[in-house]
């Protein structure tokens, strides 16, 4: 790994800690306040692609561990992984990569601007959306014991601002591409 | 800023060293989960209890510090007494309460610079595979503590900029430059690190003149 795809990769996970810090910005049509540090998952696979995105949230998941508190509410320590809710965390890894490597396949710089909008909508859906809620109920349904029909239910009330969430991502991740392109290309 | 959970301190906790510690949340993880009696499970919570406070964190700031944590759990178990039983809803709490004490036990009493070393170490059999130089977890890591000041500074300019042209924030108008910004510092960086050859002692591609 070059030294540059290392600080892309440390300088993203410093952006997904201060997303966790800042306060949250609301959108102006609906009531959902942006802040939570998914949509920098969702980004770091939109801006950086699958293996850079990864790291770059392996570099927070292994802040948190080692006891620095970096997610969204001053969150961290070894603690946090002991939540019913560690799975979403454990997910987020799976996210990013997800994102990134659709994110890789569906984008190029020759597409329009509303196909590569789509295109990153369609991998921050997939990643952030699907993959991680399937990390995250599964994990919920087997430490609660509630069930995963029960888990699903109980969540599904995030789901509509996490496609809110995807949605800025697809739109902050083309603006991105056409100023600082950094999404490696893929035949 | 980014000030560390660790707690200064002299308990055992804190005089055993990271690796153990560690293996100990591996433990209580694992050993949580193999019984389903709410009293053995009571009896760990409440030694779980012990060892939290055995740190000398004290009790306002050691609440203060999992009280978000804590909540999470109690909401899942009410939702299992509800869905379930009152019997898995203790099992799910306590299970959970358990391991959360201990793991912010070891949270309290290691240093991060200790906690970096651990992992440094556990990463050498990936770096004989190629997958992972160990020494770039360290480095990463110290990227990422320092450059979440100067994320926020862009944070508060972007804010200001917004503001003097009677603009409202919205999320894509301060993410776009925001990351833009930050990031185009890379190549900088980058080429800082190289041309202290930080990383250079390693670099396989590169010539092995140098004895080492």
């Amino acid at each position: 790994m070059s030294s540059r795809d290392l600080v892309l990769a440390a300088l993203f996970a410093a952006i997904i800690v201060a997303l966790g810090l800042l306060p949250p910005i609301m959108l102006g049509f609906i009531p959902v306040p942006i802040t939570a540090q998914s949509l920098g998952v969702m980004l770091a696979g939109v801006v950086l692609g699958a293996r850079r995105g990864t790291i770059a949230v392996l570099l927070v998941l292994l802040l948190a561990a080692i006891g620095l508190p970096v997610l969204s509410g001053g969150r961290g320590g070894l603690a946090v992984f002991a939540a019913p809710t560690t799975g979403f965390l454990i997910g987020w890894v799976f996210a990013a990569f997800v994102t990134g490597y659709l994110s890789e396949r569906f984008v190029r710089s020759s597409q329009g601007a509303i196909a590569q909008t789509a295109g990153f909508f369609v991998a921050a859906v997939a990643g952030g959306v699907v993959v991680l809620y399937l990390f995250g109920i599964t994990y919920l349904a087997i430490v609660s014991g509630l069930g995963f029909e029960k888990a699903f239910i109980g969540s599904m009330a995030f789901i509509p601002g996490d496609l809110v969430k995807a949605g800025v991502a697809a739109l902050a991740g083309r603006a991105v591409m056409a100023g600082y392109p950094l999404l490696p290309a893929r035949a | 800023m980014l000030n560390s959970l660790y707690v200064e301190g002299d308990s055992r906790l804190h005089r055993l060293p990271a690796g153990p510690k560690l293996l100990l949340v591996l433990l209580v993880s694992l050993a949580v989960f193999l019984t389903r009696s709410p009293p053995v499970l009571g009896a760990g919570a409440i030694a779980a209890l012990g060892l939290y406070a055995s740190t000398g964190i004290g009790a306002r700031a050691g609440w203060l510090r999992l009280r978000p944590v804590l909540l999470t759990i109690a909401v899942v178990a009410l939702a299992t007494v509800l869905l379930g039983s009152v019997e898995e809803g203790i099992v799910a709490l306590l299970r959970l309460t358990t391991l959360m004490l201990v793991a912010a036990a070891v949270t309290a009493t290691t240093t991060v610079g200790a906690f970096i070393d651990v992992v440094s170490r556990a990463a050498r059999p990936l770096e004989r595979l190629g997958l992972v130089r160990a020494d770039d977890i360290g480095l990463a890591v110290g990227l990422v503590i320092r450059f979440v000041p100067e994320v926020l500074s862009r944070y508060d300019v972007l804010k200001q900029s917004h503001r003097a042209r009677g603009l409202r924030l919205r999320p894509t108008t301060v993410l776009v430059p925001l990351m833009i910004q930050t990031l185009k510092a890379a190549d900088e960086i980058a080429a800082a690190i190289d041309a202290r050859g930080i990383r250079a002692h390693k670099q396989p591609t590169e010539n092995q003149e140098r004895p080492t």
